[in-house]
């Protein structure tokens, strides 16, 4: 008998590579489920949430704050918490079907509108007095010479397109009545420590760092001449973003709207309580020290969350205009982005935990 | 040079230094006896040059942690249980991976090695697997698998079946002839022929492929833990990232470099058991 290659071994090879094929296509996450029951974009929003309504959130400092402040199993009957945030990450979940609502800055909800992807605001934060506690300042390369924005003519500044990072470079340079052409811009996503380290290594004279960035930058490269100077503009915003999708299943919208009611009233909780955020969400879920954690509490100020979304839809239009004009993309209107049924939902829910 | 003195050809001259002088020893042609404790020189004398490196200030500390600080760091680490926690986690992935992948790679080499037709439909696609790095699938993973759990085990088994599949199809195919002849002769069926012959004929191939995937499996880990997770050591270098915390991610880097040597160890001792009865250049 001949004992080398053989018919029926191919068959099992080609039935052996359909087992494969199927049992990598059926991993998909199922934990997310509403009721299947369509809800119109300008419905009036359910208050009751059905059992067995599922939504994913991707909004990890919340949650953190919802264990701290005992309100998780509360949540938790209707939110599946995932570990994403930021604009590129969330997006990419929505295209998956994996995720409901993500917490995102401002420009996220304008680019995925601009790669076809239908999503709307349904919460905002912003600060108090936001021009003295800004997110981000902008970085100086050790031995580079910039003290005000003006100084920015002719060097290289970190850009990232699609990044709030990106677009306040652009709305600083506006400030500073120079071009695209007057500096030159290099693009780089920022990620992790990307621009501090950009920075440090002077592949840039300039970048945008946020956070717990800047006090370690200035501590690290501080004596080698690194520096930071305030932009003096807003750059405060913080959205809660989903795809419409969600928002048209009467089910999920109304875990939505649950999710966005406890959200307010733990943004308020994190505000009066810093002892316990500091100790809870920076040290032992960030692993920073008390000292970190203390400074971004203090430089963080107050949180502003509005019942009135007017001038916030004035501001991310102002931003759509600029990036539509540096971009090419088209101008949409910051009013779409928002659904504004959800304008109220926030600030009455603190309101109401208030008395 | 040394001179033999090769019998049967006279020449005066040779034949008095043969008397003269005994035969010089032979010239040893392979490397030699192995050296006590010789896996472990290489990386001591690397964690040297890095502690003086770190000592003399030649290394900036800003840009590589000095040894002593990846220790105490590693310290303050275990003592708060985020390091073991993280570790527990990232093992449990990578291990679910490395099974499957491995079963995986080994079933696929069987039937791409032992079929013709099955080498046309399979070798193709997993070439081409091969040269497509795991980074640039992950996007289209998330869209397939979403973001959970199956994802990230799924992208480990993808690093590691390909290594296994390449070694284990090469070390099959490169069976002796005879030893088909032999099984054909002595009337060995198809599933007696693969027991006997392909498997042990396949295995010095396959722990090679082995060793290239219990490393593969590591170094997955880092891609997928920033992906949605909560835990694990890419996770924990990636959140170290975000804070520039440049002591935590070498903590990483060691812990990497330490369980890929670990287990690089573990497959070159079964190597050492299980392919006992080769006499090749290693021994």
């Amino acid at each position: 008998m001949k004992l080398m290659p053989k018919k029926s071994l191919a068959v099992l090879a080609a039935a052996a590579l359909a087992a494969v094929t199927l049992l990598s296509g059926c991993g998909g996450d199922a934990q997310a489920g509403g009721t299947g029951a369509k809800l119109a974009l300008d419905a009036p929003l359910p208050t009751e949430v059905p059992d067995g309504v599922k939504i994913v959130v991707g909004d990890p400092a919340t949650q953190v704050a919802f264990k701290l402040s005992g309100q998780l199993d509360k949540v938790s009957k209707y939110t599946t918490f995932a570990n994403l945030s930021g604009g590129p990450q969330t997006t990419e979940a929505f295209r998956a079907h994996a995720l409901d609502l993500g917490s995102v800055a401002e420009i996220p909800s304008i680019h995925a509108t601009w790669t076809g992807l239908h999503v709307k605001i349904v919460a905002s934060k912003f600060r108090l007095d936001p021009i003295n506690h800004p997110i981000y300042e902008l970085g100086v390369a050790p031995g580079v010479q910039v003290k005000t924005l003006a100084d920015l003519r002719g060097k290289k500044i970190a850009y990232s397109p699609g990044q709030a990072q990106g677009a306040l470079v652009l709305k600083v340079l506006k400030k500073a009545g120079l071009t695209k052409e007057d500096v030159k811009l290099v693009e780089l996503p920022s990620t992790g420590d990307i621009y501090p380290n950009a920075l440090a290594a002077k592949q840039v004279d300039v970048a945008p760092i946020g956070g717990v960035s800047i006090k370690r930058y200035l501590t690290k490269y501080g004596k080698d001449g690194g520096t930071t100077i305030q932009h003096g503009l807003r750059d405060d915003a913080g959205h809660l973003y989903g795809p419409t999708e969600s928002l048209e299943d009467a089910g999920k919208a109304a875990a939505i709207r649950a999710y966005v009611a406890a959200w307010g009233v733990a943004q308020d909780w994190i505000d009066k309580h810093p002892k316990e955020w500091i100790e809870g969400y920076y040290v032992k879920d960030q692993g920073l020290t008390e000292a970190d954690g203390q400074w971004l509490v203090d430089n963080a100020g107050h949180p502003d969350i509005s019942g009135d979304w007017s001038d916030a839809i004035k501001r991310q239009q102002e931003t759509i205009e600029l990036l539509a004009k540096e971009t090419g993309k088209p101008v949409i209107q910051a009013k779409d982005l928002y659904d504004l049924r959800f304008q109220t939902v926030a600030s009455d829910a603190i309101k109401a935990a208030a008395k | 040079m040394t001179q033999l003195a090769i019998p049967g050809i006279r020449t005066g001259e040779r034949e008095q230094r043969a008397v003269a002088q005994p035969l010089r020893r032979r010239r040893r042609l392979g490397p030699g006896k192995q050296l006590k404790f010789g896996a472990a020189l290489g990386p001591i004398l690397l964690l040297v040059i890095w502690s003086i490196g770190s000592a003399t200030g030649v290394l900036d500390p800003r840009v590589l942690s000095a040894p002593w600080t990846v220790v105490t760091t590693t310290g303050d680490l275990i003592a708060d249980g985020r390091l073991q926690s993280n570790l527990w986690t990232s093992a449990q992935r990578a291990f679910a991976g490395l099974g499957i992948g491995v079963l995986l790679g080994t079933v696929l080499a069987l039937f791409s090695g032992l079929s013709r037709l099955g080498e046309a439909i399979l070798d193709g696609p997993i070439q081409i697997k091969r040269a497509i790095p795991s980074l640039a699938l992950l996007p289209l993973l998330i869209l397939w698998l979403g973001i959970g759990e199956s994802m990230k085990i799924t992208t480990i088994t993808l690093g590691v079946f390909v290594p296994i599949y390449i070694h284990t199809h090469n070390g099959l195919r490169t069976i002796d002839s005879r030893y088909v002849e032999l099984a054909e002769t002595v009337g060995l069926s198809r599933w007696e022929f693969i027991r006997w012959v392909v498997l042990p004929g396949a295995l010095p191939g396959f722990l090679l492929g082995l060793r290239f995937a219990v490393t593969a499996a590591w170094l997955s880990l880092v891609v997928v833990e920033q992906i949605n997770s909560t835990s694990g050591i890419g996770y924990m270098m990636e959140l170290a990232r975000t804070y520039g915390q440049t002591d935590i991610i070498i903590v990483g880097l060691v812990l990497y470099g330490a369980l890929g040597l670990l287990s690089d160890g573990v497959v070159r001792l079964v190597q050492r058991r299980t392919l006992s009865w080769r006499r090749t250049l290693a021994d």
